[in-house]
């Protein structure tokens, strides 16, 4: 059953081929990938349920052995992931006919939409520090190709800032993988991790650690390196900001979380205390930039930091209910996020409009959609009973424990800011008079209703329905503690 | 229990439908029988003999958070409050508000709040009422929003949310600290465990923490001043959530961590001390409104500051006062609040001054008033509530330790406060009823109110007048079970009206006495209130910081995102710069030895000196060209070196790109833009350079440092024995690419084809938009 590893990475893989060839057969396009994203999901599904029963996947591909081949491992955490990717991706995949992207259909959308995930389930799968860079690339340029779609000139001027950033980390990336590759000789994560026991993680072995973090942390957007992030999320179609902001900083913190639970975990006193000051500052930083906007697509980007930040305070804090609360955040802000790029995008669509300066009333003419936003906003704040509460929860108690009060201070008033960032969408926005955008023609939003309900149904069920979904969260928790028992899965000693 | 709590909510389900029909029903009907419910259910537990009931139905208990309802007497209080008032509310609703109004968002929201507010008095369990806690804000916002199309709507519902969740917040904050320290989620078994609370050394920050929350819900001060403009809410709104019952969570709340905190010196010092300011601030300012609603809002504010500066005090008799008080407010506040609402709905406008007269008109409104405003203003007559609460509130302030100046000021702070209340209790009364008439004002012609809508107001004056006849009627089977919960050395003891010629009494006539003489003279020092608040306001305060928030906010990101690449790589760079290097020195990371190091020829060191030398020429070049060619020589540089290491297919490889790279490059050299000649300071440029020097040598060090730091065997070992072996090759980079590691080969492969199809995409898009 090993081979089941590689299913999440190869059939977006053979889907995006697929499509590549009925590309200006938009109609068909559109059912393929509808179909595709389903049987993904359905496949991580199968995958998740395989994880739970029988524990981690471990596939040597090539039938090379562990530590010299490529090992794709799914465990449960890299399991769950990739089941949030592919929900969003179906989510994504049903919005995108109606998501207003009209002739950019028809230039690769959708073979582009697959590699992306086919990147991004990678680079969670794999247990290999080099092929790791590898998916990376594949998202990468699959988001560069996205990002570029429709080539306006605002888009290329961002995009050009977000392709060099990128390219920039990515050689850094390599450089990083040399470095330890010479110092420990290995690049499979689990054989790294057992050297770096082995020699309690001394002298260099800590310098580069922080180089791969930078690496990651200027993917996921840590402050201070998210400058590319939040103009260039917004210049493409909402669908692709939604694919951006939910799947692409999630891998880079995905790859701190892996490799700072698993790999250097010998000197936290140096780098995980850090990771709550970078925590703190990129909660402050990132909603302080979601307040300086009336730009909504703009704020919404923004808010991707602080939630960054609140991940990364688990992985700083380490002990078992931070993690637990951090995966549970990631979890929650992937879904959220998602959904709320595709609510704003909704938005600027009916509005014609993405300044909020420009809107009023919009509840008038559309209550649910209305109502929508005003759930997600609670959801995304972190208030009870929804998702982001029980993360929020998890790693407030577990920075307790720790004695970090401060961070939790502000943790919660970056929590209220966040509500504010949004509701001032609401309010501005939603609420006010009939006639308060003059002569308003309403425009139908069936399609693009609906997998936004899908995907706030899974923040509702997965705050109300903690109960069934905590305890695996929490047994995730306690097996990234112990790097032992992934190295043992993998090295099989 | 949990069924009790819920029902509001399911029935809100099925008010959208039943609101269809609303021009033949008012939707009102249906929802008035929920409270009603409710509160037959609830008033049967009220007995001589009760004792505390606790259900529990499991929510997440694999993280102590479930439904754990606790129903003792500090809850029914609360609940029957809450059933109760709410049922009249609805009942006054349906005559205030018309069918023509969107009643359905109305009544869900009402519904709403009921089974939040039900869940914050009921769960036992922190998280679960903080949830709870947080859904009373969210519906009091929509509520308060309720007329969006106001902008004073808008503002004060965005106001009463920002600061009633920053409570919440906060609240949640002092809850986590509290379930880490005493390991459970039940507030009872943390009451049980106090000992483990008071000895924690994060003790003051728990305390501020949970009373910001009840501060900020009970419009403490500074924190009242979201209150007077949650007044844009519907009449019924006010008088249910914003003078009855929310606004009371945050007593609530105070009252049921009073037995785990009451022995803290600090929590004596600030719930009096706020609770005294409030109830002073509060009658103060009251005097100076003009609208009707916005007088009894800051009489709301000034009486939460009185209970809870009772149940600062903590002692048996301040217990007892302040639950005896929680329930009469209400009795006459809610009565007060109907009674704006008919002036309103019958004179069309609440500003008291163009009010008058209206005695003859409305005698019935005219005489519940008189009750209302009476009771409140605590005059000592035998028939009104207000009095003995004021009364036992006054024996309250006097029976302190005395030991502190607060102790021994809060007497007299009290009495000042008090005679603002009467001041504005009888401007109030004589403002709207008495003086002369000036009916050419008002917007419709006054006449007395529908039946309807005085039934609910007339039987909280009922309650006003029986409770002031029988004053202990519910003393022994209500209130002494609520005030026990709070401090458990309540004991009974009969309230009566006269007891006696004794300070309580001397101060209540020094209230009413001076109280009549300020409000005869009332034009005349009504210039006090240029000097105090003057130019102080704590609105402005709000608006100022809110405003603030958002341009300071646009200020400091536009400083930094200004958009500029170099910016941005500048930024970056120096981070990771000076981070890695500091890790660098701490971890003693520096292992510059060269003794791995293989011996160096002639032709490469002189490779690697024209090559640094062409790398640093291209940053001085101003040409395109000469760009492009001076950093070609760096690539076939590599290739070289790549050469001596005897590495030829690699060698190649690199050639290769070199070449087409260079050859790409001139090729749309045309259409690049030319070099300019860089503009930056010199300060920018060498700052520049340092960053970039600093970097190289950085990653040079770490190399060298990684190099030294050869401390496994590599696993390329095992590629040179499996190679022919396993592999079936001779050439071991071939077998690494294509079998060893095919996955990464197979990947890289989908990346440039990536690249290719999003070129095509980037080319062909734009041809095509130009040929439409």
């Amino acid at each position: 059953m090993s081979n089941l590893a590689v299913l999440p990475i190869i059939i977006p893989l053979i889907s995006a081929i697929i499509l590549v060839f009925f590309n200006s057969k938009v109609n068909i396009s559109r059912g393929l990938a509808k179909l595709f994203s389903l049987i993904n999901l359905s496949v991580a599904l199968y995958i998740n349920w395989y994880v739970l029963e029988n524990g981690s996947i471990i596939l040597e591909t090539g039938d090379w052995a562990a530590p010299y081949g490529i090992i794709l491992v799914v465990d449960s955490l890299a399991a769950i992931l990739v089941l949030t990717t592919n929900l969003i991706a179906a989510a994504c995949a049903f919005y995108a006919p109606n998501a207003g992207l009209e002739r950019k259909e028809k230039f690769y959308f959708y073979p582009l939409f697959f590699f992306l995930i086919s990147g991004v389930s990678g680079a969670f799968v794999t247990g290999d520090l080099f092929n790791l860079f590898v998916f990376f690339e594949v998202l990468l340029m699959a988001s560069y190709g996205l990002i570029v779609l429709g080539g306006d000139k605002v888009q290329l001027r961002e995009s050009l800032k977000y392709l060099l950033i990128n390219v920039f980390s990515s050689m850094l990336f390599v450089t990083a993988i040399a470095f330890l590759y010479a110092v420990v000789g290995t690049v499979n994560m689990a054989h790294i991790a057992q050297r770096v026991q082995e020699v309690e993680q001394q002298g260099v072995l800590t310098a580069i650690g922080v180089l791969l973090f930078f690496v990651f942390a200027t993917k996921a957007a840590l402050f201070p390196l998210y400058y590319w992030l939040p103009k260039s999320y917004v210049v493409p179609n909402p669908v692709i900001s939604a694919l951006f902001g939910a799947l692409l900083t999630k891998v880079g913190i995905y790859s701190i979380l892996r490799v700072f639970s698993l790999i250097f975990v010998y000197k936290l006193e140096l780098t995980h205390e850090t990771f709550i000051w970078i925590a703190g500052l990129s909660m402050i930083f990132g909603v302080i930039g979601a307040l300086s906007t009336n730009n909504i697509k703009l704020i919404i980007a923004y808010n991707i930091i602080p939630a960054i930040g609140f991940i990364i305070l688990g992985i700083g804090v380490l002990n078992q209910e931070s993690l637990g609360g951090s995966v549970y955040y990631l979890i929650h802000d992937m879904i959220i996020k998602a959904a709320l790029f595709l609510i704003v995008g909704v938005i600027a669509y009916i509005a014609g409009t993405s300044d909020l300066r420009k809107m009023g009333g919009l509840i008038n003419y559309y209550p649910f959609l209305g109502w929508l936003l005003f759930v997600a906003a609670f959801v995304l704040a972190g208030i009870p009973p929804f998702s982001g509460f029980i993360g929020k929860l998890l790693l407030l108690q577990g920075a307790f424990k720790e004695g970090e009060i401060a961070i939790v201070i502000i943790g919660l008033l970056t929590s209220l800011l966040i509500l504010y960032s949004i509701m001032k969408i609401f309010i501005k926005g939603f609420w006010g008079d009939k006639d308060a955008m003059g002569d308003f023609k309403k425009k139908p939003v069936k399609g693009m209703i609906a997998p936004i309900v899908f995907l706030l149904a899974f923040s509702v069920a997965l705050g109300v329905g903690a109960e069934y979904f905590y305890p695996i969260v929490d047994s995730i928790a306690a097996y990234l503690l112990d790097p032992e028992i992934y190295i043992d899965s993998v090295l099989k000693e | 229990m949990i069924f009790a709590v819920l029902i509001p909510l399911l029935i809100a389900c099925f008010i959208p439908y039943l609101s269809k029909i609303k021009h033949k029903i008012h939707t009102g009907y249906f929802v008035f029988i929920i409270p009603l419910v409710i509160f037959i259910y609830f008033v049967r537990f009220i007995g001589n003999d009760f004792t505390p009931v606790r259900q529990t139905v499991n929510w997440i208990p694999s993280l102590g958070i479930n439904f754990d309802f606790y129903l003792d007497g500090l809850s029914l209080l609360f609940v029957l409050l809450i059933s109760g008032i709410g049922a009249l509310v609805v009942l006054y609703s349906i005559f205030y508000l018309s069918n023509q109004e969107r009643l359905g968002h109305f009544y869900v929201y009402l519904l709403m709040f009921m089974t939040a507010m039900l869940g914050v008095v009921l769960s036992d369990n922190i998280f679960v009422l903080y949830t709870f806690w947080e859904l009373t804000s969210i519906s009091s916002f929509l509520l308060i929003g309720y007329w969006h199309f106001k902008e004073r709507s808008r503002y004060g519902a965005l106001k009463s949310m920002m600061i009633t969740i920053f409570g919440g917040l906060s609240m949640f904050g002092g809850f986590i600290l509290l379930s880490v320290i005493t390991g459970t989620t039940s507030i009872q078994q943390m009451i049980a465990q106090s000992d483990m609370i008071l000895t924690s050394d994060y003790l003051p920050l728990i305390l501020i923490l949970i009373l910001l929350g009840a501060f900020t819900k009970s419009a403490q001060f500074p924190f009242h001043i979201w209150l007077p403009d949650a007044m844009e809410a519907p009449t019924p709104v006010s008088a249910y959530l914003h003078s009855a019952t929310m606004v009371k969570a945050g007593l609530f709340l105070v009252a049921r961590f009073s037995p785990v905190f009451s022995g803290y010196e600090l929590f004596f010092i600030i719930v009096s001390l706020i609770g005294i300011i409030t109830l002073c601030w509060g009658s103060y300012m009251a005097v100076r409104q003009t609208d009707l609603k916005a007088i009894l809002a800051f009489s709301t504010v000034s009486q939460l500051g009185m209970i809870m500066a009772m149940l600062g005090f903590g002692t048996e008799a301040a217990v007892f006062a302040a639950v005896f008080h929680i329930l009469n407010h209400a009795t006459f506040k809610g009565s007060l609040f109907m009674v704006a609402g008919i002036i309103d709905h019958e004179t069309g406008t609440r500003d008291i001054r163009k009010l008058g007269g209206l005695l003859t008109f409305m005698p019935m409104t005219a005489t519940l008033a008189l009750f209302g405003t009476f009771s409140m203003a605590g005059v000592p007559l035998p028939f009104l509530n207000g009095f003995y609460s004021k009364e036992l509130f006054f024996d309250a302030t006097l029976g302190l330790d005395a030991a502190t100046i607060l102790s021994q000021a809060i007497p007299y702070l009290a009495v000042f406060g008090s005679i603002f209340t009467f001041v504005y209790s009888m401007y109030f009364f004589f403002g709207v009823f008495t003086g002369p008439k000036q009916f050419n004002l008002l917007p419709k012609k006054p006449h007395e109110a529908p039946m309807g809508m005085l039934i609910s107001p007339i039987v909280l004056v009922l309650g006003v007048v029986v409770i002031g006849l029988f004053p202990n009627l519910a003393n022994a089977p209500f209130l002494l079970h609520a005030a026990q919960a709070v401090n458990s050395g309540v004991e009974f003891h009969e309230v009566s009206f006269w007891h006696g010629f004794k300070p309580p009494l001397i101060m209540s006539l020094i209230v009413v006495g001076l109280g009549t003489v300020l409000v005869m003279t009332r034009k005349k020092w009504a210039s006090v209130y240029t000097v105090l608040p003057g130019r102080l306001s704590f609105n402005k305060a709000y608006d100022k910081l809110i405003e603030k928030i958002d341009s300071y906010s646009a200020g400091v990101t536009n400083y930094y995102m200004n958009g500029s690449l170099k910016t941005y790589m500048t930024l970056i760079l120096g981070t990771t710069l000076i981070v890695t290097f500091i890790f660098m020195l701490l971890t003693n990371g520096f292992a510059l030895s060269t003794d791995n190091s293989a011996d160096f020829s002639v032709l490469e060191i002189s490779v690697v000196i024209i090559m640094i030398i062409a790398a640093i020429a291209t940053i001085f070049m101003n040409h395109n060209v000469a760009a492009i060619l001076v950093l070609g020589v760096v690539g076939f540089g590599v290739a070289i070196l790549f050469v001596t290491y005897r590495a030829p297919d690699i060698a190649l490889t690199q050639l290769v790109i070199e070449t087409i790279s260079v050859a790409l490059f001139l090729l749309c050299f045309y259409h690049l833009p030319k070099l300019k000649k860089s503009t930056d300071s010199a300060k920018t440029k060498i700052a520049n350079a340092t960053i970039a020097i600093g970097f190289g040598a950085l990653m040079t060090a770490i190399g060298i440092s990684a190099h030294s730091s050869n401390w496994f065997d590599s696993i390329s070992e095992y590629f040179i024995e499996t190679s022919y072996t396993l592999g079936g090759g001779d050439n071991i980079v071939n077998v690494i690419l294509v079998d060893m590691r095919g996955l990464d080969t197979l990947f890289e492969i989908a990346v440039l084809g990536i690249a290719a199809l999003a070129i095509i995409g980037l080319i062909k898009y734009k041809k095509n938009k130009g040929a439409e």
